[in-house]
C-alpha cells in the first residue's frame, strides 16, 4: 500500500489518550470500544444516555471500527479527509484539549534543584479572508522570564515528555511577564510577520472590491437601482472581497522548560 | 495596513482554566488538538478541497470545472445553467461543500421546488456529508438551523418570512430558478430582499421565452449589472437584429453564468434512439376525425386545433372538451354539440393504445408514457390494467410525499408510469429506459424536457424513445412541420435550444401559441409555422457559417 493513512494514527491516539481502548488491530482496520463517556461524547445519542441516567444503568458503549480502505466489504468508517465522524473527533479534541499547565519531564538528578522558566505557548490558525481564502497554522511561545520569543514552538517541542505535575528536584520560577502582556507581543509579532509577507491577495481583493463597488456606485448614479438595495449590494461586497485576517486561537497554555533544553533552541 | 481581528477570548479562558486544574489538558490531549486543527486547516487559495473530502463520488470534469470557476473566479455568484441532465445538483453541492471547508458558509438557505425538496437532502447527506433540514408544517427554527431546504411558497408565508429576512445567509441556492424569470411576482421579490452574501441560481433554461429573463436573474445576482428593464428592453427590442448588441449582453453574462453542453462533456456514454411512429386511425375514428372538421365554420381554428389534437390523443380527452364547450354555449346553440359527443361514445379504443401495449408487452421493460391530457392518462391506467400491465400515475399536482411514493412504486413494482406534462420537472428515472410521447406537444423543446428525466448523468443504458403520431391528422402535420426539420437543423448545430430561446419577440414556444391564437384558417397557421421554421433555419445557417 501507500504511504500510512495519516488520519489512523490521530484516531488511535485520539482513542487511547481519552482511555478508550483498542480491541481490535489488523492492518486494514482497528476497532475501538468507547468508554461511556466518549460515547455520550461523540455518538450523538443524547436521549440513550439521559435514559440510561434516570434508569440508574451503566449504559453500554458502542464500538467503532475504522478502516482506510473503502472497500465496502470490510466495513467499518472509512478514514479520509471528508469524514464526518472524523471532524467530529476534531472538534472534541480541540474542545479538550484548549488549555493545558505542563512541566517537562526531567529525569536526571543534579546537586542543586533545577530552575523551570515558564513559557506561554499560544497555538492559532490565522484565517486569511478576502476575495479568496486560507488558513495558516502559527506556534508562538514566549519566556515570561526574560520575553525570548520562539516560532515554530510545538514542532520544537513535540517530542519531548511533559506532565501536569512538576518533576523531582526541580521547582517552577514565577512569571516576571503577564500572560496579557505576552500575548499582547505575540499579536505585534503576527501583525509585522503579515506586514512583511508577499500580498498579492490583498492587492487582488481590493482591486475586485474597488471594480465592483465603482459598479455599483454607477448604477445608483444613474438610477438603475434604490437605496434599499444599493446599501444591501454595498455590504455583501464587502462580505465577499473585504480582505483581512482573523486570528483564532486553538489552544494555548503555561509550559514550565528547563533552561538546559531552551538552550538547544537558540543554536 | 491590513485588519486583522485578535481572539480576546482566549487569555480570560487561560486565566480562568489555569485556576481549576481539572480544566487543563494533558500532554496528549494538547498535541491532539494542535494535530485537528493541522488537519482542518485549508492550505492553500486555489483548487477544490472537497474534493478530498469526497472521494466516494465521481465528479466528472465539467462539473469540477464549473466549480472551480464559481469559487475563484466568478466569486461565488451564479447561474448555473448546465444543459438537463448534466448534474447541475453536484456542481452546487460541490460548491457549497467548498465554501463550507472555507469557513465562509455557515448559514444557507436552498429554496427549490417542493417535490425536490427531500432529494436534495438525501444527496447533501449521503454524497456530501452535510446535514440540513427542512421546516414541517409548524416545527421551523430558521435561526438555529444551519442548512436549510424548503421551497419559496413555505419560506414566504406569513410566520416563516419574517425571520428568514431578518438572518443574513452566507450562500443562498436557488433550484430550478427559471421560474423567478417574472420581476412582478411575490416570489421574485422574496427572494431579491433575501439577505446573501454567495448566490447560486439552478435552471436548465435560463432564457425561456425573452431575454428579459436572464435580465431578473441577473438582477437578482448584480442588481443594476444590465442597467434598468425599461432601458434594457428598449435596447434590445430595437435592436435584437443588431450582432453588436447580442453579442454585448453575451460578453456580459458570460461572467456570471455557466453552461455546459451534453455534446460538450462527453456524456454520450449512453445513446438515444429516437423513433417517429406513424400509426392509422382506425375507419372509425378517421370517420370522426372528419366529422370534427365540420366545426370548423362556427369556431376559432384555435377550437377545432385543440379538439383534432385531443382525439388524437384520446377519446376521452376529446369527449371532455366538447362536453366543456357544451357548458359554456347558450341553451339553443349547446344542442349543437351533442351529436359530437354521442359519436364520440361509438369510437373504440384507440388505436395508440393498442400500440402502446404492444410495445410494452414485447420487451416487458419499464416505461415512462406522456401525455398532455389528464383525460388520456386516466384511460391508459385503465386500458394498461385491462391488459395486466401494472401503473402508476404522475404529476406534478401531486403533493411532495405522493410524488416520492409514486417514484418508489414504479422503481420497484410497477412497470409504467403514466405521466402528464406536469410531471416533467423534477424527477430523476434513470432506472427506466423506454419512454413513449403518446401524443406530441406543440414545442418540440419541451420533449427534450421529458427526455431528459430519463437520460441523465446516470443512465447506464441506451434509452429508447417511442414519438406517436397519427397518420394525416394535425399530428402528422406537427411531426412533419416541426419536429422532423427541428430535427435535422439539430443535427446539423447541436446547440439548437440556444436558438430557439433566442428568436426576437419571444420563444418558439411563445410564438407558436399566438400563431395559433391569433390565425383564422389552418392553412394561415400552416404558413406562419412555416415562416417560423425557415427563421429558425436561417439562424441556423448563418451560426454555422459564422463558426
Amino acid at each position: 500500500m501507500n504511504a500510512v493513512n495519516p488520519y489512523k494514527t490521530f484516531v488511535k491516539q485520539f482513542f487511547l489518550s481519552y482511555g478508550c481502548s483498542i480491541i481490535d488491530d489488523l492492518p486494514s482496520h482497528f476497532t475501538i470500544q468507547l468508554t461511556s463517556e466518549m460515547d455520550e461524547e461523540i455518538m450523538n445519542r443524547p436521549f440513550y444516555w439521559h435514559y440510561m441516567k434516570k434508569m440508574n444503568r451503566e449504559g453500554d458503549p458502542m464500538r467503532l471500527t475504522f478502516t482506510d480502505t473503502d472497500q465496502k466489504q470490510a466495513g467499518g468508517i472509512y478514514l479520509h479527509a471528508g469524514t464526518p465522524k472524523l471532524h467530529t473527533l476534531y472538534n472534541t479534541a480541540i474542545k479538550k484539549g484548549r488549555t493545558a499547565r505542563l512541566y517537562e519531564v526531567i529525569h536526571e538528578f543534579t546537586a542543586q534543584n533545577r530552575a523551570m522558566s515558564p513559557w506561554l505557548i499560544v497555538n492559532a490558525l490565522l484565517h486569511y479572508r478576502g476575495k479568496q481564502t486560507k488558513d495558516e497554522p502559527i506556534s508562538i511561545g514566549i519566556n515570561l522570564i526574560h520575553g525570548t520569543m520562539m516560532l515554530g514552538m510545538m514542532e520544537k517541542i513535540q517530542h519531548m515528555d511533559f506532565e501536569p505535575t512538576v518533576s523531582d528536584y526541580t521547582f517552577p520560577m514565577t512569571p516576571v511577564i503577564s500572560l496579557s502582556n505576552a500575548y499582547k507581543r505575540m499579536e505585534r509579532h503576527i501583525e509585522t510577520y503579515i506586514a512583511q509577507q508577499d500580498n498579492q491577495w490583498i492587492k487582488e481583493s481590493l482591486l475586485h472590491l474597488k471594480q465592483e463597488t465603482q459598479l455599483l456606485e454607477s448604477f445608483y448614479e444613474s438610477e438603475d437601482i434604490d437605496l434599499d438595495s444599493f446599501t444591501k449590494e454595498r455590504e455583501q461586497i464587502d462580505n465577499r472581497y473585504k480582505p483581512y485576517i482573523e486570528m483564532e486561537v486553538i489552544n494555548g497554555g503555561m509550559f514550565y522548560i528547563s533552561q538546559e533544553t531552551s538552550a538547544t533552541w537558540i543554536h | 495596513m491590513i485588519e486583522i481581528h485578535p481572539d480576546q477570548s482566549f487569555i480570560p479562558t487561560l486565566s480562568e482554566n489555569l485556576n481549576h486544574p481539572d480544566k487543563l489538558a494533558p500532554w496528549s490531549g494538547f498535541k491532539l488538538a494542535y494535530q485537528a486543527a493541522k488537519f482542518k486547516t485549508v492550505p492553500k487559495f486555489d483548487g477544490l478541497l472537497a474534493l478530498d473530502h469526497l472521494p466516494h463520488v465521481d465528479f466528472m470534469e465539467h462539473q469540477v470545472e464549473a466549480a472551480e470557476t464559481v469559487v475563484h473566479q466568478m466569486n461565488g455568484r451564479a447561474i448555473l445553467a448546465d444543459e438537463v441532465g448534466l448534474g447541475k445538483t453536484l456542481e452546487a453541492g460541490l460548491i457549497l461543500k467548498e465554501y463550507m471547508i472555507r469557513g465562509r458558509a455557515k448559514k444557507v438557505l436552498i429554496l427549490t421546488p417542493a417535490s425536490l425538496v427531500n432529494q436534495w437532502i438525501q444527496e447533501l447527506n449521503e454524497k456530501f456529508y452535510i446535514q440540513a433540514a427542512s421546516p414541517r408544517k409548524k416545527q421551523a427554527s430558521w435561526e438555529d438551523w444551519d442548512v436549510t431546504v424548503t421551497s419559496i411558497d413555505m419560506a414566504k408565508r406569513e410566520n416563516h418570512k419574517e425571520s428568514i429576512l431578518d438572518i443574513e445567509y452566507d450562500l443562498i441556492i436557488i433550484d430550478e430558478a427559471h421560474k423567478l424569470k417574472n420581476h412582478q411576482t411575490k416570489n421574485y421579490q422574496f427572494v431579491q430582499s433575501l439577505k446573501k452574501t454567495y448566490c447560486l441560481l439552478l435552471t436548465a433554461t435560463p432564457i425561456q421565452n425573452k431575454l428579459s429573463d436572464l435580465f431578473n436573474l441577473v438582477s437578482i445576482l448584480k442588481p443594476g449589472y444590465l442597467g434598468n428593464l425599461t432601458d434594457f428592453k428598449k435596447k434590445y427590442r430595437e435592436n435584437s437584429q443588431e450582432k453588436d448588441n447580442i453579442q454585448h449582453i453575451h460578453s456580459l453574462v458570460g461572467h456570471l453564468m455557466i453552461r455546459n453542453r451534453r455534446k460538450d462533456t462527453g456524456l454520450d456514454s449512453s445513446k438515444r434512439k429516437v423513433v417517429n411512429e406513424r400509426l392509422s386511425f382506425t375507419e372509425e375514428e378517421m370517420e370522426m376525425y372528419k366529422k370534427l372538421e365540420s366545426l370548423k365554420a362556427g369556431h376559432p381554428s384555435f377550437t377545432w386545433l385543440t379538439l383534432a389534437k385531443e382525439l388524437c390523443s384520446s377519446r376521452e380527452a376529446c369527449y371532455m372538451s366538447l362536453n366543456q364547450l357544451k357548458k359554456n354555449a347558450s341553451e339553443e346553440n349547446a344542442v349543437v354539440y351533442d351529436e359530437y359527443i354521442e359519436a364520440i361514445g361509438q369510437v373504440p379504443h384507440h388505436i395508440k393504445a393498442k400500440r402502446m401495449t404492444e410495445l410494452i408487452e414485447k420487451t416487458g421493460e419499464k416505461f415512462i408514457v406522456f401525455t398532455e391530457y389528464r383525460a388520456t392518462q386516466f384511460y391508459l391506467q385503465w386500458y394498461l390494467q385491462q391488459n395486466g400491465i401494472t401503473s402508476v400515475p404522475f404529476s406534478g399536482k401531486f403533493n411532495k410525499s405522493k410524488r416520492d411514493w409514486m417514484k418508489q412504486l414504479f422503481k420497484t413494482k410497477a412497470q409504467v408510469m403514466v405521466a402528464t406534462e406536469a410531471g416533467g420537472e423534477g424527477i430523476n428515472l434513470q432506472f427506466c429506459h423506454h419512454m413513449i410521447n403518446y401524443d406530441l406537444p406543440w414545442n418540440p423543446m419541451r420533449l427534450e424536457q421529458r427526455i431528459g428525466r430519463i437520460h441523465r448523468f446516470g443512465q447506464e443504458h441506451d434509452v429508447k424513445i417511442y414519438n406517436f403520431a397519427i397518420k394525416d391528422t394535425i399530428e402528422d402535420h406537427i411531426m412533419k412541420m416541426l419536429y422532423e426539420k427541428i430535427e435535422m437543423f439539430k443535427n446539423a448545430v447541436g446547440d439548437l435550444d440556444h436558438i430557439l430561446e433566442q428568436i426576437p419577440g419571444g420563444s418558439f414556444d411563445h410564438q407558436i401559441q399566438s400563431i395559433l391564437k391569433q390565425s383564422d384558417s389552418q392553412g394561415e397557421v400552416d404558413i406562419k409555422l412555416q415562416n417560423l421554421v425557415s427563421y429558425v433555419e436561417h439562424t441556423v445557417n448563418e451560426r454555422r457559417e459564422s463558426s
